[in-house]
């Protein structure tokens, strides 16, 4: 008995001649790994190692999984998929090649648009890249004439400040120990409440780590989570060069007596130094302040207690709106005698100019630099082969979150990576993936979290529009999807020459 | 885990009460149990033996009114109850738990088929009973202790240390202790006690002052226990004489054999614990209590196997120690039968905070025998939907309708099979169960139903804390219907912290309660519910936020005016049982529940599917989760699993192939990942990762015949599906203490890969026949340890010789799409050439089964012919549509293993079938596979090999 029909189903007419028996009526399976009887085609039981002697079977358009497995796939709309009887699939091929025709209709015009868009691009960014290039050269012949420039400014710099110190040398010496011994009261004092400040912030921060470590997490206490949350955040924003406890070590203030610096310079440093450890101590504050506020109090977790605690104790001694200890006011520290420097005419005017001019130079010369740098960074940046994304360089579209542009994933320019966003509690660093789809406007469609922090966004933009030839308007847009790169390009390489045209 | 949150038995007054009476009699020499029974009181009528049991410290008469009530009942399948309870105490002790966990009256030993024999000389009563007359029951009255023997070995002892202890309901003393504080005010510890004489003010000693521990009032950190009816704990010690390996007692972190608790070298220094408790991050190798309670204990030597099920519901302790040897002489002089004075031996001690001392002895005297007695009590497991043993995707969270359509499509596009999607706390709006977030998911009839469009299914979580909120309509009715747990002074409403916040906690106890609940899953009042849709009851042990050990206090009061402690480890049992309740009545269609519950207890087989609760995504949790499930299995709950990938943290992509590898083997198959977790849908990782995890999903798929075929049978007898190696090869002592391989049935040998960079494995193979590697059919001979390779894409997994497995080897999208697929048998050849196996199948959703509607059919080669026979009985029931379609689907394959020869003709009835050989890659023999022989899975037929 012969199957011909069986045998040729899921068989496309340009492959039938790969199924013809032989003379012993014996068949090769495709991948010549073994010959079986020609009826052993579409028998329903797997020989070849290939699949390739049930064309029924392992389907091209549908996965063999799904084939007579009692659900009607829509990709097989003439209900082929399911042919063992169980079920009856009916054909509704014309109604889906209705809304298949109505939907080809919709891309097809999107993509008409968003091509026009995206060829708009293309030039925009090739002329970009241009104008960048030949700027970059422009600047790159005037380097060496600024830095000659500043290079000369330092020397005439140096050498009036050499005398212009040599000058000062002579009294230094005896007003800087009158203006010290005037001020060491104030320095001790401020010593004294820095220590004061650094040990009050190491003890908040140390409340504030136990919290984190011993609270009972069993208790799922939203208050205590969004207090441990707040303060890893706050953490996370020190960077990571200035770790918690790292400045909290008490000062003396000898330290910061270096040679070459000034009573006057300490200080102003101990009083920098303080107002910078109080502002944190604020932060600190505020959390532990909603902490204390907020906790819920049918618990009794020790942790949370011991917090609560602490920062009860602390807002006694603390006065909120002035942002400092309740009996510290700011010390009254006397100028500077003025009249006590040596007036010094010429040699100070020639020290200001020559400081001037050295000011002027050195920042042409960083402003070329940085301008160069700038340029080279815009030209290393992949904007897809043919330049689309230069048009969409510093835009923003609405999800300016702090993350950084990483990278493309894959190779097809539609999907971009951001990474090292702020950083969630007991999370990553946010992050962002943006897929985008063609359209005729750049535009975010949908915002989700599948993972904390980490966002997946979608987007249209003509960015990603194939780029039709423009003769093709009547075309029935099958395929265009597909434009093959090459073609792509000698496409808008006419398009090219047309808007020189105009121009 | 936070440990400090969990009570230590010194933390627990009975507890501390009674290890201390055990270290009592350890230091007194010649300790003698107080307890007797009165000779002239024992009866034996009607298979019961009853008798008065007295204290002789406490009770001055020896027929005194005020002593305990002595049974012991002589079952008719070999196992034996034993129950102590007071005679006339002040008010009943509860003694409700066997109305909820025996299934029904079971039968008394017949009149002929037990003798009680004369008393000897040394007062021991003997009783010569059981089936085949194999089982001794010696009655020993002074001290009371009673031991079991099976065919003349000495098997379970009970009250063999003499540690029998029984607290007595007794009045609070408080004008005698208000007189006495007056006195004293320092000695506020012993003001409870009233045995204590006034005269005796000396010292106490630390183990006398351990002796009266808390009986009270018990503080635990900040929580205060009232307890109103003082101490009535209970305590006795049981011996597994001959035995070294005891097993059970779930749910602890911990290996399949016991570890000793006590005595020198004990690796753990805390009793095993059981008390229903949700415990965050668990550790592993601890005897810490988990979420479930099991008081099922088997002990297996050699020569020697039986159990004990000591059916309280209150919290229990239990010490474990191993005696490598028998004292000699001293209080077991008494038993005057020749025991051999080696044997080693495992001594138990059982502590429970309230109720009866009520406890089986099942004498076996195999494994099949016990797990069949223990299960005709409790129940055996419910015979499950067919989608829910297959794979299961499940997270905190899928976060929207559109989340969940594109898992669904991702597994359609990296062709995995999968059959269930779950949503947890996330998807309600507010944590207000049987609600919908409407913004997250618009449409969730929908949803249900593209799913069941490919025969997929859906599971929305369920917990037991009601939200107090009158503007929501459960916590309302709740309120007006009064079905609430009460504060302990039985009026108010208990209230507690949980995920919606401030929360009750439903009163199961309560009929009405009950009712009411089951009620709340009918399609009209779960809106948004469909018949596609299915329950997850979580946080049911019940997890409390905001109470003593993250539970509730064990004084607030249930229905009828019980106290909680009575029945902790139930209540999510009970939670459990009336959610499967309300999804068998919510249709007409006749249609199985799918239930998974994470509190469990004994007969929580009859309600549905269990897993091991919040694991962490570590090789130490995939590799202890062997143990846990063999144990939660072996104590009569088949369908459990673990966590696949680990619920906390993050898996690397090696450790979730492993786990996934692993999970397949898990008769409840689930993956879960914590709302914190990265995403790890089996395709995020790339390749190779993908398609090794592919490739495990679907050979958990291309089993589901054969694990359907364990189901039923496990379902009838009780039989543990995945088994520890001891229960298929009692007799190789080498497999008593191992726990990292197993067996899934009689047929599959599995050994999970539990570390990273591992390539190759050592693994055991028992038993003197061979066996074969499930994917590359290699051949190993057992006995003995072998080294096999274990890359990357595979765990080393064999079938047995002997034995037939019904497989289904097309990859399809879920297990419905498979229902119409034909069949392989797989068929590895023993060193006799022969080999039996079975299939069972019925429609997988209905209980039309129960009325007949099912294939069960055995197929067994003898003498180079396969045949197939029908197992069914002849009176089963009408031949159905379903019976007749199914019954058609064909067999297209046979592999045949462990053949010497190649076969060279196959043939049915006469007409020879394509077969093709090669030679199997590590030993001579070959590897056959017979082509379309054109039969059916629900017919006769026998096939010839030559």
């Amino acid at each position: 008995q012969t199957n011909d029909r069986n045998s040729l189903r899921g068989v496309s007419p340009s492959n039938a001649k790969l199924y013809v028996p032989n003379a012993s009526n014996h068949w090769t399976c495709l991948n010549g790994s073994k010959t079986i009887p020609f009826s052993a085609i579409n028998d329903d039981y797997c020989d070849c190692a290939d699949g390739s002697d049930e064309p029924g079977h392992i389907a091209t358009d549908i996965k063999s999984s799904r084939v007579n497995d009692g659900v009607c796939d829509p990709e097989c709309c003439d209900g082929s998929d399911e042919f063992d009887g169980r079920i009856h699939c009916p054909n509704v091929c014309d109604e889906v090649g209705v809304e298949a025709r109505k939907e080809q209709e919709r891309v097809r015009r999107i993509q008409e648009e968003g091509s026009r868009l995206r060829k708009g691009y293309i030039q925009h960014g090739k002329t970009t890249k241009l104008k960048l290039q030949q700027e970059l050269e422009i600047l790159k012949a005037k380097t060496d004439q600024v830095k000659a420039a500043a290079v000369d400014a330092k020397e005439n710099l140096d050498k009036i400040t050499e005398e212009y110190e040599a000058f000062l040398e002579s009294s230094k010496k005896d007003r800087e120990a009158e203006r010290e011994a005037q001020l060491q009261p104030f320095i001790q004092e401020q010593i004294k409440r820095l220590n004061r400040a650094k040990e009050t912030k190491g003890h908040l921060h140390r409340t504030l780590q136990d919290l984190r470590e011993n609270h009972n997490k069993n208790y799922h206490d939203m208050a205590v989570k969004e207090m441990v949350s707040e303060y890893d955040d706050y953490v996370t924003s020190l960077g990571d060069s200035h770790t918690v406890f790292e400045l909290l070590t008490p000062t003396d203030g000898s330290h910061q007596s270096e040679p070459g610096n000034s009573a006057d310079t300490l200080l102003d440093r101990l009083i920098e130094d303080t107002a910078i450890i109080q502002r944190e101590i604020t932060s600190l504050h505020d959390i532990l302040m909603g902490l204390r506020h907020e906790y819920n109090t049918e618990y009794n977790d020790e942790a949370v207690l011991e917090a609560v605690k602490v920062a009860v104790e602390f807002d006694s001694q603390w006065n909120t709106e002035r942002q400092e200890f309740n009996d510290e006011l700011p010390l009254d520290v006397p100028e500077a005698d003025a009249d006590k420097v040596p007036e010094s005419g010429a040699i100070k005017n020639e020290s200001d100019m020559a400081q001037a001019e050295f000011d002027r130079a050195t920042d042409e010369e960083v402003k070329v630099q940085n301008t160069i740098k700038d340029i080279e960074r815009k030209l290393n940046i992949d904007f897809s082969l043919d330049e689309t994304f230069a048009e969409l360089l510093d835009q923003c579209f609405d999800f300016k979150d702090a993350d950084k542009f990483s990278n493309w994933e894959g190779d097809n320019y539609s999907v971009q990576k951001y990474t090292g966003g702020s950083k969630c509690w007991n999370g990553p660093e946010r992050s962002v993936r943006l897929e985008m789809t063609c359209g005729a406007k750049n535009e975010i469609l949908s915002v989700t979290e599948p993972e904390k922090c980490e966002y997946h966004f979608k987007m249209q933009t003509p960015a990603v529009c194939p780029v039709l030839p423009d003769s093709e308007s009547g075309n029935d847009g099958n395929g265009a999807g597909n434009v093959p790169q090459s073609v792509a390009y000698s496409e808008e390489r006419k398009d090219e020459v047309k808007r020189h045209d105009e121009l | 885990v936070k440990r400090e949150d969990f009570k230590t038995c010194a933390q627990s007054g009975f507890c501390t009460r009674n290890r201390a009476y055990a270290e009592l009699a350890k230091e007194t020499p010649q300790w003698i149990s107080p307890f007797q029974l009165n000779p002239s009181s024992l009866r034996l009528q009607g298979g019961i033996l009853t008798g008065d049991l007295i204290n002789i410290e406490e009770d001055k008469q020896p027929s005194s009114k005020s002593g305990l009530a002595f049974e012991l009942h002589l079952l008719d399948n070999d196992s034996v109850r034993v129950r102590i309870n007071e005679r006339d105490p002040i008010h009943p002790r509860y003694d409700g738990v066997k109305d909820t966990v025996l299934i029904k009256p079971y039968g008394m030993a017949n009149e002929n088929s037990y003798q009680k024999l004369a008393k000897d000389d040394s007062g021991v009563l003997t009783i010569q009973y059981g089936n085949k007359n194999q089982n001794t029951i010696k009655v020993n009255s002074a001290p009371f202790k009673i031991e079991f023997l099976v065919n003349g070995v000495s098997t379970v002892v009970l009250n063999d240390e003499g540690l029998l202890k029984f607290e007595r309901l007794r009045k609070k003393q408080e004008e005698a202790a208000q007189e006495k504080e007056i006195v004293d005010e320092d000695k506020l510890v012993d003001q409870g006690d009233e045995n204590k004489d006034d005269e005796v003010k000396i010292e106490k000693s630390e183990l006398e002052t351990k002796l009266e521990a808390n009986m009270w009032e018990e503080k635990f950190k900040e929580y205060t226990d009232s307890k109103p009816r003082g101490p009535e704990s209970f305590g006795m010690d049981i011996t597994f004489s001959g035995i070294d390996h005891v097993y059970g007692i779930p749910q602890h972190a911990s290996s399949l054999s016991l570890k000793a608790t006590k005595g020198t070298d004990a690796p753990y220094n805390e009793p095993y614990r059981l008390y229903n408790l949700d415990v965050f991050e668990y550790e592993v190798d601890n005897p810490m209590a988990l979420y479930g309670s099991i008081p099922f204990m088997l002990g297996h030597s050699k020569n020697n196997t039986a159990a004990v099920f000591w059916m309280n519901a209150a919290e229990t302790w239990i010490d474990v120690e191993k005696s490598p040897e028998d004292k000699t002489g001293g209080i077991l002089s008494w038993i005057k039968t020749k025991k051999p004075v080696s044997a080693p031996s495992t001594k138990t001690h059982w502590i429970s905070e309230a109720g009866v001392l009520d406890l089986f002895v099942f004498l076996g005297p195999t494994h099949r025998d016990i797990f069949r007695q223990y299960t005709s009590l409790v129940g055996t497991t419910a015979l499950p939907q067919a989608f829910s043993i297959a794979y299961h995707q499940c997270r905190w969270n899928y976060n929207t309708q559109q989340d969940v359509a594109e898992v669904d499509a991702g597994f359609d596009e990296h062709d995995i099979p999968y059959d269930v999607l779950w949503l947890d706390i996330e998807h309600t709006n507010g944590k207000r169960y049987f609600t919908w977030d409407h913004a997250k998911f618009p449409d969730p009839m929908d949803m249900q139903r593209a799913l069941g469009a490919k025969g997929r299914k859906m599971v929305t979580i369920i917990d037991p804390h009601i939200k107090k909120d009158n503007d929501y309509y459960v916590s309302k009715e709740g309120a007006e219907l009064d079905v609430y747990i009460k504060n302990k002074d039985g009026n108010s409403d208990f209230d507690g912290w949980c995920w919606p916040g401030s929360s009750q906690w439903i009163d199961f106890y309560n009929p009405k309660a009950r009712d009411w609940w089951a009620s709340q899953f009918s399609y009209d009042r779960y809106v948004g519910s469909t018949n596609t849709l299915f329950t997850w009851n979580d946080m049911n042990e019940p997890s409390v936020f905001s109470g003593p050990e993250i539970t509730i206090p064990k004084d607030v009061i249930h229905y009828g005016n019980m106290e909680h402690r009575n029945v902790h480890n139930l209540y999510g049992t009970m939670f459990h049982s009336a959610t499967a309740q309300g999804l068998t009545q919510r249709n007409e269609t006749n249609q199985r529940p799918f239930v998974l519950s994470r509190a469990f207890f004994a007969g929580t087989q009859r309600f549905g599917a269990i897993w091991t609760g919040d694991n962490l995504a570590t090789w130490e949790h995939l590799e202890v989760a062997s143990p846990m499930l063999l144990t939660i299995g072996l104590a009569g709950i088949p369908f459990s699993g673990a966590d696949v990938g680990g619920f906390f943290g993050n898996p690397e992509p090696e450790l979730l192939t492993r786990w996934y590898q692993a999970g397949i083997y898990y008769p409840f198959f689930r993956a879960h990942a914590h709302l914190d977790s990265k995403r790890r849908e089996p395709w995020l990782f790339g390749e190779p990762y993908t398609t090794q995890m592919r490739e495990a999903i679907r050979t958990r798929y291309s089993f589901l015949p054969f694990w359907y075929t364990l189901f039923q049978e496990s379902s009838v007898d009780g039989m543990p599906i995945i088994r520890p190696m001891f229960v298929e090869f009692p007799e190789d002592e080498a497999v008593f203490g191992m726990d990292d391989q197993y067996m899934v049935g009689n047929a599959l040998l599995v050994k999970p890969v539990s570390k990273p960079g591992v390539t190759r494995s050592t693994v055991y193979f028992a038993g003197t026949e061979k066996w074969f590697g499930i994917k590359d059919y290699s051949v190993e001979q057992g006995p003995g340890a072998k080294e096999v390779a274990s890359p990357a894409d595979k765990i080393p997994v064999y079938q047995r010789a002997g034995t037939i497995v019904p497989k289904r080897e097309r990859p399809r999208r879920s297990s419905k799409a498979m229902e119409n697929d034909p069949f392989t048998l797989v068929i590895a050849l023993d060193s006799n050439g022969e080999a039996t196996g079975r299939i069972y199948l019925d429609d997988g959703e209905s209980f039309d089964y129960q009325t007949g509607d099912y294939i069960l059919r055995e197929f067994k080669v003898a003498d180079k012919v396969l045949t197939s026979r029908n197992l069914k009985p002849a009176d089963a029931g009408e031949t159905s549509e379903f019976v007749k379609r199914a019954g058609a689907l064909r067999i297209e394959r046979l592999v045949v293993l462990g053949s010497t020869v190649p076969l060279k003709e196959v043939t049915v009835d006469g007409r020879a079938v394509q077969v093709e050989c090669s030679q199997a890659p590590t030993d001579g023999s070959y590897v056959c596979t017979v082509k379309e022989p054109k039969v059916l899975i629900g017919e006769d037929f026998s096939i010839a090999f030559a």
